[in-house]
């Protein structure tokens, strides 16, 4: 059964983010003829502007993400649809699981979609130049490839937004068992569970601190964040926002199999 | 065997009781007039059923257990709202329900939408809603279920519409099953009702055969229900 609710959640998703990939890469391909056509001031504006559509695109991608994954949430398990879905015969942990494999793999999409947008557009030698002196500290510390170091970051940025979209989950789930408001309240528990898990990253931060020089000068001065401190923030993202992504799961299947009140 | 059987049922909307104690049983092969006034708690009551809402004391029985995966495989309810995903195609939502319900019968959905002149390839959302409800009720009758649960089917249509409604319940529902049918309109359906239950203000206040309601009052159910419900 949840590979057939999986199937109809992708299939929701993607008949629209799909456009938005298409019109991204074919805005990279653009930008990359155009701003490569040298002596051309003509070819040079018109690659600004697919660069700034290939851009827009990019925001599009992940916002349109977002906002797709909550509202067939609520249309789901909320809205018109619930009498359908919570009719199904299908137990309320797999209902709840689809939607979060779908927004894992749509998120994943979209992310794979991003960096070949930007892979397309930029990629040179002197681009490829420009990445590795930046990073080339880090993967001096690390002893590890600059690839690693660039997954690495955009493991994390996927975490972070995978949570975001979980705690939007968890709001939504909030909201809908008060009797009033609900949209209103799944918008501010959304906000609150957001908070806590911030708080809790914070507050590990804050102990390991205790414990470690650097990280401390990192709350506490201003000074450069040093290689050694990144090398921890960054394992520590990893664990934390993994640990927190998981317990939030945990939380939310607990809560929707308690039940729901549908509109 | 009671197919359905609620036991001191109570649902709470915060501090306001939508439902009073609720105790009925509903046996198998009968088909049952939940009727009420409008706001009475009947649509309520269908979504505890349906577990679309929670129960806030009480329990439900569905052939004995209580309300779950199980259950939800011999129930086929028809809310009072179009509750498909309207970007989909007739055919889309065929196979959807064949996909997930095994008692679906795709062959007969296809064959009442046949005689309804509809194209299968149109989407949800270029229908007219009356359309639209013929087709959740031709999907809903062309489960082999245990128990039909259908919320206001009757609601909001012209009398021709009714007839047609009425006659798809009558000629498809499974045989041995139970229908349970939520209305105000009692005079369309009284002709086929076997049982009835009157619920006001939350409490179910009579539960009878309709025949026997009939005699013993020597009116229609419909004039019954006039002089009970008399504002």
């Amino acid at each position: 059964m949840l590979k057939k609710l999986l199937k109809y959640d992708l299939k929701y998703m993607f008949k629209v983010v799909v456009i938005f990939y298409g019109l991204s890469l074919i805005f990279a391909l653009l930008t990359r003829i155009f701003l490569n056509i040298e002596n051309s001031f003509i070819m040079y504006v018109i690659g600004q502007i697919c660069n700034g559509c290939m851009i827009s695109m990019l925001f599009n991608i992940l916002i349109n993400n977002l906002m797709r994954l909550w509202a067939r949430f609520k249309q789901n398990f909320y809205g018109d649809e619930s009498y359908l879905t919570h009719t199904l015969p299908i137990d309320k942990k797999t209902l709840y699981l689809s939607k979060m494999l779908s927004t894992i793999i749509t998120l994943f999409t979209s992310f794979v979609v991003i960096v070949l947008t930007i892979f397309i557009a930029y990629y040179s030698n002197d681009f490829v130049d420009m990445v590795k002196n930046m990073l080339f500290p880090l993967s001096d510390a690390y002893n590890v490839n600059i690839v690693l170091i660039i997954l690495a970051f955009a493991f994390i940025l996927f975490l972070e937004i995978l949570n975001i979209v979980q705690v939007g989950y968890t709001g939504l789930i909030l909201g809908h068992r008060k009797n009033n408001l609900k949209v209103w309240l799944s918008i501010v528990y959304g906000f609150i569970a957001m908070t806590i898990s911030q708080l809790f990253v914070l507050l590990i931060l804050f102990v390991i601190a205790l414990f470690n020089k650097d990280i401390l000068n990192l709350i506490f001065t201003n000074e450069m964040i040093s290689i050694e401190s990144t090398k921890i923030i960054i394992y520590l993202s990893i664990v934390l926002y993994t640990f927190i992504i998981i317990v939030e799961n945990f939380i939310n299947i607990k809560l929707f199999k308690k039940g729901v009140d549908v509109d | 065997m009671e197919l359905l059987k609620c036991i001191n049922l109570n649902k709470s909307f915060g501090n306001k009781k939508i439902l009073k104690d609720i105790n009925f049983t509903i046996p198998k092969g009968k088909i049952i007039g939940l009727l009420g006034k409008n706001g009475t708690g009947k649509s309520t009551l269908i979504k505890l059923i349906n577990d679309l809402l929670t129960i806030t004391s009480g329990e439900i029985l569905i052939n004995g257990e209580s309300i779950g995966v199980e259950s939800k495989k011999i129930i086929s309810y028809l809310p009072e709202r179009t509750y498909l995903d309207k970007s989909m195609s007739v055919d889309e939502v065929i196979t959807y329900f064949s996909e997930f319900y095994d008692n679906f019968d795709a062959k007969k959905a296809r064959k009442l939408l046949k005689d309804l002149d509809l194209d299968t390839t149109q989407k949800l959302s270029k229908m007219s809603k009356g359309m639209q409800e013929k087709v959740c009720l031709v999907l809903v009758m062309s489960r082999k279920a245990d128990l039909y649960i259908l919320d206001e089917p009757l609601g909001g249509v012209d009398p021709a519409t009714r007839d047609y409604i009425l006659d798809t319940i009558l000629s498809n529902f499974n045989e041995g099953a139970s229908v349970i049918i939520s209305t105000h309109l009692i005079s369309d359906i009284e002709r086929i009702l076997d049982e009835v239950i009157f619920i006001d203000d939350g409490k179910i206040i009579l539960t009878s055969s309709s025949d026997e309601l009939r005699e013993k009052e020597n009116a229609s159910i419909d004039e019954v229900f006039r002089r009970m419900f008399k504002c």
